[in-house]
């Protein structure tokens, strides 16, 4: 990972588009299943850790004592991993499925909004990259 | 992969669907049907649904919880229950007390049934989109 050019907000936009598609996955497998008897639906968290992992202290370099210069070090993300549990049906009445359709469809709509939030900052971070690496003419 | 793996998810949910709609349309055209090859009168059809892994990854995982899944058809259940019995002596099937026994159809149950089934199919054509519209995004990208 080359740090300096793809800073930490670039890794964390692309840390959070793979979540926000594996989100997408989880979403459509509770709708899918929305009256499978005996199907608990999936929840998927990561929006905290995620950032913690981001304000977090830092890997690689640590900087030792405050006169040093910034650590270039930069978080590394990759290994960063959501959780999931799986919401089971205490009711005791019907088929055991627990799924809310409604509460599904607003988490897919939300998912998909933040994702393309997070797309248009990347897009942000790209063009002013490219805005510094042009060459004057 | 994961994308494609919403498209794999979703279009097991619309065949799923589709084929319990088969079902209830064939429950609702045979609500007065008297004659089966069976024999007795036409018996209610419902899809039950299971889980079902729609990759090879997904079946490896089965159990853990976060496992994505479809959802497939596992079989056509036939509810052995008793039907209406309905007094006309003049209907062919009619027993020696003039009652004939129609299909054990309840015409609200099947056009509930039916309005759920349409619910589904459509939040799972959204659930598609949402992932169509999502890939094509990203592939903005830099642009």
């Amino acid at each position: 990972m080359i740090h300096g050019l793809f800073d930490t907000t670039i890794q964390a936009l692309d840390k959070a588009l793979e979540l926000r598609s594996q989100k997408l996955q989880v979403i459509s497998s509770n709708i899918a299943n929305a009256e499978t008897p005996g199907y608990a639906p999936i929840r998927m968290d990561f929006e905290k850790s995620l950032q913690e992992a981001v304000s977090g202290p830092e890997s690689g370099q640590v900087r030792t004592h405050q006169n040093h210069m910034p650590a270039a070090g930069g978080k590394d993300l990759s290994d960063f991993r959501a959780s999931f549990h799986r919401d089971y049906d205490r009711s005791g009445i019907g088929d055991r499925n627990s799924v809310s359709i409604e509460q599904e469809m607003v988490d897919l709509s939300e998912n998909q909004i933040r994702y393309e939030a997070a797309i248009q900052m990347l897009n942000k971070k790209f063009s002013m990259l490219k805005l510094v690496i042009q060459e004057r003419t | 992969m994961d994308i494609l793996g919403v498209m794999n998810i979703g279009s097991s949910a619309l065949r799923a669907q589709t084929i319990r709609l088969n079902t209830i349309s064939s429950n609702l055209a045979n609500i007065e049907t008297t004659r089966t090859p069976e024999g007795g009168p036409y018996r209610k059809k419902s899809a039950v649904f299971t889980t079902a892994s729609t990759s090879f990854e997904a079946h490896l995982e089965q159990g853990r919880p976060q496992t994505a899944q479809g959802v497939n058809v596992q079989y056509i259940r036939t509810d052995n229950g008793p039907g209406k019995m309905v007094y006309d002596p003049s209907h062919p099937d009619s027993d020696e007390n003039g009652y004939v026994e129609k299909p054990n159809i309840n015409l609200a149950e099947e056009m509930t049934d039916m309005m759920r089934a349409r619910g589904s199919y459509e939040a799972n054509v959204t659930a598609i989109k949402s992932a169509q519209r999502m890939a094509m995004k990203a592939l903005e990208i830099g642009r």
